[in-house]
């Protein structure tokens, strides 16, 4: 039997505000252990928590780019859970009035993945075990985090990592959260099920924790879903658990203990008040939200005549997007300009990260002044080409590599006289020409082409020929 | 109903431990308590749409960073500590 | 005239310089504290260095403050930045808190003279001081009776004259019953009214901090000066205008109104005095409406369950790692933690905390927190309702006088029902002040209750002030202490 994996994300992303969620400390990352700290996030007695603005504002943005509802009223909850990395024994978080509900995020194959809510919440601290001792570094505790929760729309592998891969990228452009997956700015739980293809109702799931690369994710639900199916086939059940991903071994493993007793006994927090959304700040912070990649990338399609493939490596960094809508301005062809940027620049910013922050020696006005020289016919494409690697080489302007003797193709005479040339000496291009083969001229054009160092313009070099030979 | 079950559970939530020659008297008392607390059962509620007792909404902070404590003081009264950080040692 | 009109008297006429009185004040305390225990740490370096100041800028000519130079004391939940504060809880022994709680730092600003930290039932939680870890603390009037609680403390300190003002706070009842208890004022304000920040929490929807005096104008005094708003609480609002203006308002025309509920199952001296004290605003020319209030029969398993909810919450942090008693011997973090909790907390505590993680769990949260969160909806509306119709309510404030020692541990659930004339403000969020209204056959003393609408604070205490000075009888001092 052939079984259909299914599967929901938790989603974490700590927001790029300058101060914590609830008090004043720093959100930066690094520092020495316990230095971006006060009594507030270490949670000491008599402390009393005061929600950051900043941070309802990301939430609204990041609802907003996945289509979500903005919720009018929002709450803030306890989840009271008793954990050494947890300062207060409770998370503040939303469960009973989330900030934002529903919205999607669609996929390249038109499936929309629908989202249950996103809400605000505080992050943990850092434990470091070492020799059975356990280290705790409040740092990272109650810097702020929103969690995107998906339905269980998900269906394959593909999709999983696309989802991520979208949510990331959406993320990063409306500049809430860098998303570093890797620095653990980006975590997801996957809530996983199998059940026979065709059928309707899901299976019992599991759900991994704390995934921190999409490589993993891959890994992770693939192991779970061989051994889901595994144990189907073989005539066991799946209990519903929460698992951790061994990246050493490639496996899952159960997280429960004895220790662990799951209530958690969330209510309202009394120490914080009610969120009444202002309709008319969600307005305001829509205006200005940027474009969002899936519309500039349909944009750079519809619009712009860049073939799909291209469209999406153009808009999956802001910066690049940003980049190549800079350097388009009043060119002839984006297209010449999209070529340049993937053909070329692209070597020079190898890996994703150097793509992400594409910090390149020439600017988009640069490459925009060379794209204008070539539309204008004043260089030829080879020409351009090869000036463009001159200035990503020294950063210097096209203008310091095009000499006055490289521009402006042929006067009038000289044209005419290396035509008659052209036409003089291939008598037999000539009869062919004449005798129907129309490619004939190609040759003749070339002289011309060949004798002008390339400076010549094709299409008039093949209109004067053809006025010669009559 | 109060059951023991109920108060191992509990008394692990609550991260208490209850000696087991002391789980039947807190049983019995918690089920007091519980009946006591089930008085309100017999109210007819009418939901007044009762939010919270301040009856504020939208406190908040501006995004302002205010300068943290030193790590000395953060760890002042922490019982035990090592190289900057809060620890519990492994005694076993 | 009150005790902090008196103080700062004769501080600026030079009678008593201010570290003469402060140190008065720190003789009686190493006198008396022993038979009291109202202190549970005595900051008199502290004390002195501030007495110094002030007496500095009186030499130097410089105007003082009503508070400045004044001798009080805090209860032991309330943060002070490099002093002890414990909760009275073996949990918290040797905590030093790195930061003021903000009620505090105003008074600290004002150069108020902290004489130390005084006894609180553990974590506040209880009616007679005795769940305190540093044992209980006596009644001024007889030390074989319990201050009451859980500011006990303060309000032994306060009756014994080993402080002229004392804040304490109050989640159920905790300033006004044991201020009843030993005969003196205790002010219960609206919720928002004083910051609560640094105030080491039991039920943040419930506690508010408020003075325990020696009379009405010192009350209001005390809470004119802590209730400002803090954008550090969340939840402040802050108190705009004062009180003491208005104390000496004529109250004539002014609807009392006795709710017959709070009347039921208190004993008859109570009783008596409450009646007593009907007839004399009648005399002031008030007008006294009798009305009923039948949400106030929940009150009590409503007030337990979401103090014992939100306290189950509040108390998780107590985990041996950031501050406080961490146990000696473990197995790991889980064993460390449960360990130190167990050994850390006292059998009240536990209880509560155990009640309220019952009361929040799968299963249970709807028929408990969330049912009794709508009755709370129901109570306030019934107090509203009933501010249409009168301006203050007058109650008692505890069904009975001071117990004797080691009365009250016996049953939690007849111990809880001593708070059943407290509670309903809390649960409503009002002001509620507790005044003495006479004693009984055995000369223990009766206190009475004056309840406001909303941030109707100035109109209690006009009430109140308007009581004392007509039945100035039953504010009667103690022979403990200093005399000023």
């Amino acid at each position: 039997m052939k079984y259909e994996l299914v599967a929901g994300f938790e989603t974490h992303i700590e927001l790029a505000t300058k101060t914590k969620i609830f008090c004043g400390c720093t959100t930066e990352f690094g520092g020495e252990p316990n230095t971006h700290c006060c009594p507030v996030c270490i949670g000491l007695p008599g402390t009393l928590p005061k929600l950051n603005r900043e941070v309802v504002r990301y939430a609204i943005r990041a609802g907003l780019a996945v289509h979500g509802k903005i919720a009018d009223v929002a709450k803030m909850d306890r989840k009271n859970y008793c954990y050494p990395d947890l300062a207060k024994a409770y998370q503040i978080s939303q469960l009973y009035a989330p900030l934002i509900i529903g919205g999607y995020v669609e996929l390249s194959n038109g499936r929309k993945i629908r989202l249950h809510h996103i809400h605000i919440e505080e992050d943990a601290g850092k434990l470091i075990h070492q020799h059975g001792d356990t280290y705790v570094d409040y740092n990272r505790g109650g810097v702020p985090l929103i969690e995107i929760v998906s339905e269980p729309d998900i269906r394959s592998i593909d999709e999983a990592k696309e989802y991520v891969e979208k949510l990331q990228q959406v993320m990063r452009y409306i500049g809430i959260s860098d998303c570093k997956m890797q620095e653990g700015s980006m975590r997801c739980d996957v809530n996983i099920s199998v059940r026979p293809e065709g059928s309707e109702k899901f299976g019992t799931r599991t759900e991994i924790k704390n995934m921190n690369s999409i490589t993993n994710i891959a890994k992770a639900m693939e192991y779970e879903y061989e051994r889901q199916t595994d144990l189907i086939e073989s005539g066991g059940k799946v209990i519903q658990e929460t698992l951790r991903y061994d990246d050493a071994t490639g496996t899952t493993s159960s997280m429960r203990s004895k220790e662990d007793a799951h209530d958690y006994r969330y209510f309202r927090d009394p120490d914080l008040v009610t969120i009444n959304v202002d309709p008319q700040e969600v307005e305001e912070i829509k205006a200005n939200l940027p474009e969002l990649p899936a519309d500039k990338c349909r944009r750079y399609i519809d619009e712009l005549l860049i073939p799909e493939k291209d469209a999406q490596l153009l808009t999956k960094y802001r910066k690049i997007s940003e980049y190549f809508d800079e350097a388009c301005e009043g060119v002839k062809s984006a297209k010449t300009v999209s070529n340049f940027i993937i053909g070329q620049i692209f070597r020079r910013t190898e890996t994703e990260a150097d793509k992400e922050i594409f910090d390149v020696a020439v600017s988009p006005a640069q490459l925009n002044e060379l794209v204008k020289l070539l539309d204008s016919g004043k260089i030829r494409n080879n020409l351009a080409k090869s000036t463009l690697e001159k200035m990503l080489d020294s950063g210097k302007g096209a203008m310091e590599f095009i000499s006055e003797s490289d521009m402006g193709g042929l006067d009038e005479n000289a044209m005419t006289e290396l035509c008659k040339q052209a036409v003089e000496s291939n008598p037999k291009a000539v009869a062919d020409y004449k005798g129907g083969k129309e490619k004939a001229i190609k040759s003749l054009v070339g002289f011309v082409m060949k004798n002008s160092r390339g400076k010549a313009d094709a299409a008039a070099a093949e209109e004067k020929i053809k006025e010669i030979i009559g | 109903m109060v059951t023991r079950e109920d108060v191992e559970n509990i008394a692990l939530l609550s991260k208490l431990f209850v000696p087991e020659e002391e789980l039947d008297g807190l049983t019995k008392s918690m089920q007091e308590i519980i009946d006591f607390a089930d008085t309100i059962n017999n109210a007819q509620v009418t939901d007044e749409g009762f939010d919270s007792i301040s009856g504020l909404s939208n406190v908040f902070r501006e995004d302002e960073v205010i300068e943290s404590y030193s790590s000395e003081e953060i760890l002042s009264n922490a019982p035990e500590q090592a190289e900057n950080h809060f620890l519990v040692r492994n005694r076993e | 005239m009150g005790s902090i009109s008196k103080i700062h008297e004769l501080l600026t006429t030079k009678q008593i310089s201010c570290t003469e009185l402060t140190k008065s004040y720190l003789n009686e305390i190493e006198k008396s504290n022993g038979e009291l225990n109202a202190y549970v740490n005595v900051t008199g370096e502290q004390a002195l260095a501030t007495a110094e100041k002030v007496d500095k800028k009186i030499a130097g000519g410089e105007e003082i403050g009503m508070l400045e130079g004044v001798p009080m004391t805090l209860k032991d939940n309330i943060s002070t930045k490099g002093v002890e504060t414990t909760c009275c809880s073996k949990i918290l022994t040797g905590y030093k808190p790195i930061y003021n709680a903000s009620v505090w730092d105003t008074l600290n600003n004002q150069n108020a003279v902290m004489l130390g930290k005084t006894n609180m039932d553990e974590f506040a939680m209880g009616s007679s001081c005795e769940t305190s870890y540093f044992g209980g603390a006596a009644n001024p009037f007889n030390i074989n009776h319990v201050a009451g609680g859980s500011s006990g403390g303060g309000a032994s300190a306060v009756g014994a004259n080993l402080a002229a003002f004392a804040l304490g706070s109050d989640t159920g009842g905790s300033i006004r019953q044991p201020a009843s208890f030993c005969g003196i004022v205790g002010l219960k304000p609206t919720y928002g009214a004083v910051s609560r920040y640094g105030l080491i929490a039991y039920a943040s929807s419930l506690d508010q901090i408020g003075p325990i005096t020696k009379s009405v104008e010192d009350a209001s005094l005390v809470f004119d000066a802590i209730s400002k708003y803090d954008d550090k609480d969340s939840t402040s609002k802050g108190y705009s205008g004062n009180t003491y203006s208005t104390l000496n308002n004529d109250i004539k025309g002014m609807k009392i109104g006795i709710a017959r509920e709070y009347l039921e199952g208190i004993r008859d001296d109570v009783k008596e005095s409450i009646l007593k004290a009907a007839e004399i605003y009648k005399s002031l020319g008030a007008e006294i409406v009798y009305f009923d209030l039948p949400a106030l029969k929940f009150a009590l398993p409503v007030y337990y369950i979401i103090a014992c909810a939100e306290a189950s919450s509040n108390l998780g942090r107590y985990d041996g790692i950031r501050f406080g008693y961490k146990t000696e011997h473990y197995n790991g973090t889980h064993d460390m933690i449960c360990r130190t909790r167990s050994e850390g907390f006292g059998e009240e505590v536990k209880r509560r905390i155990l009640l309220g993680t019952y009361v929040l769990s799968a299963g249970y949260y709807d028929a408990y927190y969330k049912k009794a969160q709508n009755l709370r909806g129901t109570i306030v509306k019934a107090f509203n309702d009933a501010f249409e119709k009168v301006d203050v309510i007058l109650a008692p404030t505890v069904p009975m006088t001071a117990f004797e020692k080691g009365h009250a541990v016996t049953d939690p659930i007849e111990t809880y029902l001593t708070d059943i004339c407290t509670v309903p403000v809390n649960i409503a969020g009002l002001p509620g002040v507790s005044v003495p209204c006479g004693f009984n056959a055995k000369g223990m003393p009766i206190g009475m209750q004056l309840i406001g609408k909303s941030f109707g604070e100035a109109q209690i205490l006009n009430a109140a002030y308007k009581y004392q000075q007509a039945a100035n009888e039953n504010f009667k001092d103690t022979d403990w202490g200093v005399k000023l």
